[in-house]
C-alpha cells in the first residue's frame, strides 16, 4: 500500500501540471512540453479514461482522507489562477522538491512569486529541464509500467477489457479429452435442480479455505432432463462428498458416469426452439383470456416480450358498483362471479357507457382503458413469452375470421392471411388422405390436375387422374400438394374440429374452404377441404353427448339451470336462465331437469305448459314453442327461425301469451291465489311440482293393494307401483319382487279381504266410516300440502317431485305419508304396527290405523286456503277437537262439501273422472269421531302424553254397538293405552262412578275433553308444549286459552283444542 | 467471483447476453456484469441491464474451478469469474455492442447455440 502511495505521490503533481498545461495550450509557451506530454501519453496510452476515473474513484472511496480532499481544492485554485501559473511556472519548479513533500506549500507558491527575482532565470530553467529529463527517464524505466500496473491491479477488476479470447476457438476443439475431467449424473429430486446446484456453489464457497475443500470443479442443471444434476469431477467419490448433506440429493441411487461423447451433448441440449416472428399466431395461456388466440405484433429484442393483439373481454357488466356509472348499469346476472366477459370488439361507446367516460382516454388513434391500449377494437397487449402458448395453436376458421371481420363486422379490405393455418395444417392434410378422395393437386408440376386417389406411399400419392387429356392416368405427386377437392352439392362430414361429425350439403368452395349448410342446424359452416369427407350418411350422433341431448334443461349449478342449445364434439352450448351462454362440459352438468309437469302462468292468467306455442307481448315480440319451464318464472322457448344461440331464448313466463288461447281460463272474479294452487304457486315462485300436483298422479290406482286373480302369479298379493296404460308394475307382498301385469288381472284387495275390480268404486264398501276413496281426493288436493310441505315431515324425501322421477307427484305422497307428528318424530307410529300396511289411503280399511286418515279432517276443516305448514301436522288434532265443522261432525257439515273448494280445485278433471268422490260423502263427512279417535289412540300412546289421565268422553259407541252402547257418553279418565294388532285399548276409569274398576276401552270411541274453566288442569297435545301439564289462567277468547304451566307463572297462549283436561284430584 | 443468487428459483434471476452469467438484477444493478462490464455497462442502468440481459435461460452451471473445468471451456467461460452460468441464453447483445466487438476483431457467439462449428 505505501509503495503505491509513494508512486501515486509522485505521479500526482505530474499529471496535475499536465492538466493545467492541456488547459492553457495555446497560451502556454511548452518549454518542456515534449517530456511532459511524454508522460501524459505513457499515461494516456495505459488508459486516460481509468485515470480520471481512478481519481473520482480514489475521492469517493477515501473521502474521509484529508489529502484528497485537499488535492481537489488546491486544484482548484491553481485553476482560478491559470494565467499566473504559467508565467510563473518555471519560477516555481525550484521549490518543486519541497511541494512534493508538502502540498501545502502550494499555498505559499503563488504569494511567492513576486519576491523571486528572475536574474537566475535560464539557470534554473537548464537546471530543471535537466532534472525533468532524468526523472522522465527513471519514470519511464520503471515506475511507469510500476504504476500502471498498479493501478490496473488495483481498480481494473470493475472493468476488465472483454477480450473474447476464447470465441475464435471453434466449438469442435473443446471438445472434452481424457483429461479433462469427468460428468457426473446424479439424481436430484425433480423440481429442486436448480436448488441443489446453487447450493453446491455455495457449499464450494463456504468450503473453500476450510480443511476439506470441495473438488468439484462445476455443476450443472438441464432444465429439459428433471430429476438429474451434472457434476463435474475427477472422481465419483468427490461428486459423493460434495452432495453429502444436501436435501434432495439422493447419490445413493447411483453417481453415474456421463461417457465422454455424451458429455458435450448434455450442454447442447437444445429445446424446440418456438420461435415467434410477428404476424403470426399465438395463445394466451393464464388469465383473463386463456386460450384465446392471438397474433404476434411485435417482439422485444431480447425475445422475451411479445405484443400481442387480440380481442378483449370487456366486462360490460361490471359487479363493481363503485367505478360504474350508476345510471347505466344494467342487471347484473347472478351467482356469476368467475364468469368472464365474452369477446367483443372495444367499442368506444360502450365502453364509456358502462365504465364512464374518464376510464377511457384516447391517444392519437389509441384508446386506453384500464390500462391497456386498444386499437381498431383489438387489444394491444405486451405478454411475457412464457406465458404464451406458440405450439399447437391451430387456430379455427372462426377465429381467423373473427380477426379479420375487425369491430365494424364487415370485412376487412385485406383479408385474413389464411396461408399461415394453411400451411400449419398441411402436415396434417397428408394423415387425412384415404383411396378414392377426390383430390386436386394445387401446386407443382400437375397444378390443377384432379382425380381420385388410388394408393398413398407415406409422402407420395398416387392419383388416377379424370379429364381432359390424362384422363386415368396414374400420377404420382407430392400429399403436401393435393387438397380434397368438393364442388358444390356434395355431401359431405366432417371428420375433425369442432363440427365434427357435422354433415352438410357443399354449398361453395373457396380454395381449402368448404362451406356447407349444415343438414341438422341448417346454418352454413365453413371448415377446411382437409377435414372433409365424401359421406352419404345424415350426421346424428352430434345432438347427445353423455346423457345430454340437445333441448335438455339442465342444471349448471345450485341457482342455474340452462338449455342445451348446440351440442359440440364434447361440450355443449347452454343458454341459462340469465340468458347467458355457457360452453360446458358433461362433467359440469349436475343432472338433468324434467320440466314436462311444469307449469306456470302466462301474462294473461292462462296456464302455460310446456310445448305451447307461446309469443312475447314486449320486447322484441318473438314467437317460440315452451322447451322448458323453470321455477315457473323462466320459459326456455325455441324457434327455428331464431338464429342466435340455435333458436333457444329465454323469457319470463309472465311476458308470453299463448298462441292459441285454452280453455281452462279460470273464471274472473275467483280469487286465484286460493283457488289455483298452479297460479298460486307459480305466482310465489314456488316449486314447479306445485304446479304439477294439481294434475294428480298418474293414476289413482297407484298405491293400491291388489291381489292377482289371473294367471302365473295368481294368488299373489301385492301393491300397484306404477301403471302403464293397461299395464301395472305391482310389488308383491312376497320376496319383494316387482312384476309387470295386466290390470285386468288384479283385483282391489279391501281392508276386509274382499276383492273387488280396479275400476269399480272403491268408497262403496261396507263401513262408511272408513271411507277409502274420499282420502283419495284430498290426496290429490294439492293445496294445503302444497304450503306443508316442509322439510320436517317430508323426511330425506327430494323436495322436487321431478327428481325423485317415480312419477308420483308429492301431492300423493303427501296422502299416503301422512304428515303425522309421530311419524316426524321418527318414533313408529302404533297404527303402523297395528294394521302392517302400507300408508295408502285405500289401507286405511279398518279403523283407519294409518295416518293418512289424519290429513282428511285437516282438509275438510277448511284447509283449503290456508296454507300454514303447520297445518298438515295439526290436522288430526284440529278435527277431533272439533272447533270447526268437520271435526264437530255436524250433519250439516256431512252433507255439505264446501262447494267452492270443489270448483275451485285446480284438477276439476281429476275429481270428475272418478264419479266415487264425486258421490262419496266429503272426506269432512267421513271424518267422523272414531276416526279421530282412531287418532287419539296414537296421542295416547304418545310417551309424553300417556299415562297422564287425560278426561275423556265415549262416544260412538252406541252406533258402532259396541257393549250394546252401554257406556256411551260416559266421562272419564284413562289411566294407559296399550297397542295391539288390531287396535288400541285404553284403560278407561269412569268419573262418575270411581269405584267401578277400569275398562278397557278402544280408543276409537274414545274423545278427548277439552277444559272449559279456569283453573282447570289440562295437557297440551300438540306444538311446541306437547306433553306439557298446564293451569288454565284466562280465557283469550275465540277458544284460546292462556295457560301457564303447572307450578310455573310464565304464561303462554294456546288453542282450546290443542288441550285435553286432565284428571285432576 | 460472481455474486451467487440468493434464491436459486427466483424468476427475475437474468442471464447476461454475452457471458452468460447468472445475477440478480439488483446486484447487475449494483456491480454490473463481472465479466464484460466494459461492453455492457450495466452498472446502475436498469434499462441497459434490461436490454444487456434476459430471464429467457435454460440450464444453470455452478461453475466453481474456472480455468480447470471442461464445462466452464465448452461454455468459453474459464477466463470469467467464478459463479453462476446459463447453459442457454435466449436472445442477442444490443446492436451496439455486437459493433463494438466488430470494431475489436472479436468474434460474436451468441449464447443461444445457434452456431455450433
Amino acid at each position: 500500500m505505501s509503495g503505491l502511495d509513494d508512486d501515486y505521490d509522485i505521479q500526482d503533481p505530474i499529471q496535475q501540471e499536465n492538466e493545467e498545461e492541456d488547459n492553457e495550450q495555446q497560451s502556454q509557451p511548452r518549454a518542456s512540453g515534449k517530456s511532459r506530454g511524454s508522460i501524459y501519453d505513457a499515461l494516456d496510452g495505459e488508459d486516460e479514461e481509468e485515470e480520471e476515473e481512478d481519481d473520482e474513484d480514489e475521492e469517493d472511496e477515501e473521502p474521509g482522507r484529508d489529502r484528497g480532499r485537499k488535492r481537489a481544492k488546491h486544484r482548484h485554485r491553481r485553476n482560478a489562477v491559470n494565467r499566473f501559473l504559467d508565467v510563473e511556472a518555471e519560477v516555481d519548479t525550484e521549490e518543486e522538491e519541497e511541494e512534493e513533500e508538502d502540498e501545502a506549500g502550494g499555498d505559499e507558491f503563488i504569494a511567492d512569486i513576486g519576491p523571486e527575482g528572475d536574474e537566475d532565470d535560464v539557470n534554473r530553467r537548464a537546471a530543471v529541464n535537466a532534472r525533468l529529463d532524468r526523472r522522465e527517464r527513471e519514470l519511464n524505466d520503471q515506475d511507469l509500467a510500476k504504476i500502471a500496473q498498479n493501478l490496473h491491479e488495483r481498480y481494473g477488476r470493475a472493468a476488465v477489457r472483454y477480450t473474447g479470447d476464447m470465441n475464435e476457438v471453434p466449438q469442435r476443439l473443446l471438445m472434452p479429452s481424457v483429461h479433462d475431467a469427468s460428468l457426473w449424473q446424479v439424481r436430484v429430486k425433480p423440481g429442486r435442480e436448480r436448488d441443489i446446484v446453487f447450493s453446491l456453489m455455495r457449499k464450494a464457497i463456504d468450503l473453500e479455505y476450510t480443511a476439506q475443500p470441495l473438488s468439484i470443479l462445476s455443476a450443472f442443471q438441464r432444465d429439459s432432463l428433471p430429476g438429474m444434476v451434472y457434476v463435474e469431477a475427477r472422481s465419483a467419490q468427490q461428486v459423493n462428498q460434495a452432495c453429502k448433506g444436501l436435501v434432495g440429493v439422493y447419490p445413493s441411487r447411483g453417481i453415474v458416469l456421463v461417457p465422454i461423447e455424451e458429455m458435450a451433448s448434455l450442454l447442447q441440449i437444445k429445446k424446440q426452439d418456438l420461435t415467434v416472428t410477428p404476424g403470426s399466431w399465438v395463445r394466451i395461456k393464464r388469465g383473463k383470456y386463456q386460450g384465446d388466440l392471438a397474433q404476434v405484433m411485435d417482439i422485444t429484442e431480447n425475445g422475451e416480450d411479445v405484443g400481442l393483439k387480440f380481442i378483449p373481454r370487456i366486462d360490460l357488466n361490471p359487479r363493481d358498483d363503485a367505478n360504474v356509472d350508476g345510471r347505466k348499469r344494467k342487471k347484473a346476472g347472478t351467482g356469476l362471479t368467475t364468469m368472464r366477459p365474452p369477446q367483443r370488439f372495444f367499442n368506444y361507446e360502450e365502453v364509456v357507457k358502462v365504465h364512464g367516460r374518464k376510464q377511457v382516454s384516447k391517444r392519437n388513434q389509441v384508446y386506453v382503458f384500464q390500462n391497456d391500449t386498444y386499437k381498431d377494437g383489438f387489444i394491444e397487449k405486451d405478454f411475457k413469452l412464457n406465458a404464451l402458448q406458440l405450439d399447437n395453436v391451430n387456430p379455427t376458421l372462426d377465429e381467423i375470421t373473427k380477426f379479420s371481420r375487425g369491430q365494424d363486422g364487415a370485412d376487412n379490405e385485406n383479408p385474413v392471411d389464411l396461408s399461415i393455418i394453411a400451411e400449419a395444417s398441411r402436415k396434417a392434410a397428408i394423415a387425412v388422405l384415404q383411396p378414392g378422395d377426390h383430390v386436386e393437386v394445387f401446386e407443382g408440376e400437375q397444378s390443377g390436375v384432379y382425380g381420385v386417389v388410388d394408393s398413398i406411399n407415406q409422402d407420395v400419392v398416387t392419383v388416377t387422374a379424370i379429364g381432359v387429356d390424362i384422363d386415368g392416368q396414374k400420377v404420382d405427386v407430392p400429399a403436401r400438394s393435393v387438397r380434397k377437392r368438393f364442388k358444390p352439392g356434395d355431401h359431405v362430414k366432417v371428420m375433425t374440429g369442432q363440427n365434427a361429425d357435422e354433415t352438410g350439403l357443399v354449398i361453395s368452395v373457396t380454395d381449402n374452404v368448404v362451406t356447407f349448410l349444415s343438414d341438422m342446424s341448417m346454418q352454413e359452416v365453413s371448415v377446411f377441404s382437409k377435414d372433409l369427407r365424401e359421406a352419404a350418411e345424415v350426421g346424428s350422433g352430434t345432438n347427445v353427448v353423455g346423457n345430454y341431448e340437445l333441448h335438455d334443461l339442465v342444471q349448471l349449478d345450485l341457482q342455474t339451470v340452462g338449455v342445451i342449445f348446440k351440442t359440440e364434439r364434447d361440450s355443449f352450448r347452454v343458454l341459462d336462465q340469465n340468458g347467458q351462454v355457457r360452453l360446458v362440459q358433461p362433467h359440469q352438468i349436475s343432472m338433468r331437469r324434467n320440466s314436462d309437469r311444469a307449469i306456470a302462468t302466462d301474462s294473461e292468467g292462462h296456464e302455460l305448459r310446456v310445448q305451447d306455442n307461446v309469443k312475447e307481448i314486449e320486447g322484441e315480440a318473438r314467437k317460440g314453442r315452451v322447451l322448458h319451464i323453470h321455477q315457473s318464472f323462466f320459459a326456455f322457448l325455441h324457434n327455428r327461425d331464431i338464429l342466435e344461440n340455435g333458436g333457444v331464448f329465454v323469457t319470463r313466463c309472465r311476458s308470453l301469451a299463448s298462441l292459441a288461447p285454452k280453455g281452462n281460463l279460470v273464471k274472473p272474479g275467483m280469487d286465484l291465489g286460493k283457488m289455483n294452487p298452479t297460479a298460486a304457486g307459480g305466482a310465489q315462485g314456488g316449486m314447479v311440482g306445485s304446479g304439477a300436483m294439481g294434475r294428480g298422479p298418474r293414476d289413482r290406482d297407484i298405491g293400491a293393494v291388489i291381489t292377482v286373480v289371473k294367471g302365473n302369479h295368481k294368488g299373489y298379493n301385492g301393491i300397484i307401483k306404477d301403471i302403464n296404460g293397461t299395464l301395472a308394475r305391482v310389488e308383491l307382498n312376497t320376496g319383494n319382487k316387482v312384476i309387470t301385469i295386466e290390470k285386468q288381472k288384479l283385483y282391489r284387495r279391501l281392508p276386509d279381504g274382499k276383492l273387488q275390480p280396479l275400476n269399480a268404486p272403491y268408497h262403496q264398501q261396507g263401513q262408511q266410516r272408513n271411507m277409502g276413496p274420499p282420502a283419495g281426493v284430498p290426496s290429490r288436493t294439492p293445496n294445503p300440502y302444497t304450503a306443508s310441505r316442509t322439510p320436517g315431515w317430508g323426511g330425506g324425501r327430494t323436495p322436487n317431485p321431478f327428481a325423485s322421477g317415480d312419477g308420483k307427484t308429492p301431492a300423493w305422497n303427501a296422502s299416503s305419508r301422512t304428515p303425522n307428528p309421530y311419524v316426524a318424530d321418527g318414533s313408529k307410529t302404533p297404527a303402523w304396527n297395528a294394521s302392517s300396511r302400507t300408508p295408502n289411503p285405500y289401507a286405511g280399511g279398518d279403523g283407519g290405523k294409518t295416518p293418512a286418515w289424519n290429513a282428511e279432517p285437516s282438509w275438510g276443516s277448511g284447509g283449503w286456503g290456508s296454507a300454514s305448514p303447520a297445518r298438515p301436522a295439526d290436522s288430526s288434532w284440529s278435527s277431533w277437537n272439533a272447533p270447526t265443522p268437520a271435526a264437530a261432525a255436524t250433519p250439516g257439515f256431512l252433507s255439505a262439501p264446501t262447494p267452492a273448494a270443489y270448483t275451485g280445485a285446480p284438477t276439476p278433471a281429476g275429481i270428475m273422472n272418478d264419479p266415487g268422490s264425486m258421490s262419496a260423502p266429503t272426506p269432512g263427512v267421513s271424518g267422523n269421531e272414531d276416526d279421530h279417535d282412531s287418532d287419539f289412540g296414537l296421542v295416547l300412546r304418545d310417551p309424553l302424553i300417556a299415562n297422564k289421565k287425560v278426561v275423556v268422553e265415549i262416544r260412538g259407541s252406541a252406533d258402532a254397538g259396541w257393549l250394546d252402547g252401554d257406556l256411551e257418553f260416559k266421562k272419564g279418565y284413562v289411566s294407559s293405552a296399550f297397542a295391539s294388532l288390531s287396535e288400541i285399548t285404553a284403560l278407561f276409569h269412569p268419573l262418575d262412578s270411581p269405584g267401578d274398576p277400569p275398562v278397557h276401552v278402544p280408543t276409537i270411541y274414545l274423545q278427548p275433553i277439552q277444559p272449559e274453566e279456569v283453573e282447570d288442569h289440562a295437557l297440551v297435545l300438540r306444538g311446541i308444549h306437547r306433553g306439557k301439564h298446564v293451569v288454565l289462567r284466562e280465557s283469550a277468547g275465540h277458544g284460546v286459552w292462556k295457560v301457564s304451566q303447572f307450578q310455573d307463572p310464565e304464561a303462554f297462549t294456546i288453542d282450546e283444542e290443542k288441550l285435553v283436561k286432565l284428571y285432576h284430584v | 467471483m460472481a455474486t451467487i443468487p440468493p434464491q436459486a428459483r427466483s424468476k427475475q434471476l437474468r442471464a447476461c447476453l454475452l457471458c452468460s452469467i447468472i445475477q440478480h438484477p439488483m446486484d447487475f444493478r449494483k456491480n454490473g456484469c463481472p465479466n464484460c462490464e466494459e461492453l455492457m455497462q450495466m452498472k446502475g442502468s436498469p434499462d441497459r441491464i434490461s436490454v444487456c440481459t434476459t430471464t429467457y435461460f435454460d440450464g444453470i452451471i455452478a461453475v466453481i474451478d474456472t480455468e480447470a473445468s471442461w464445462v466452464a471451456r465448452w461454455q468459453r467461460t474459464s477466463k470469467y469469474v467464478r459463479g453462476m452460468y446459463a447453459v442457454r441464453v435466449k436472445g442477442r447483445i444490443p446492436e451496439d455492442v455486437e459493433a463494438e466487438l466488430e470494431s475489436r476483431g472479436i468474434k460474436y457467439r451468441p449464447r443461444d447455440q445457434s452456431d455450433q462449428d
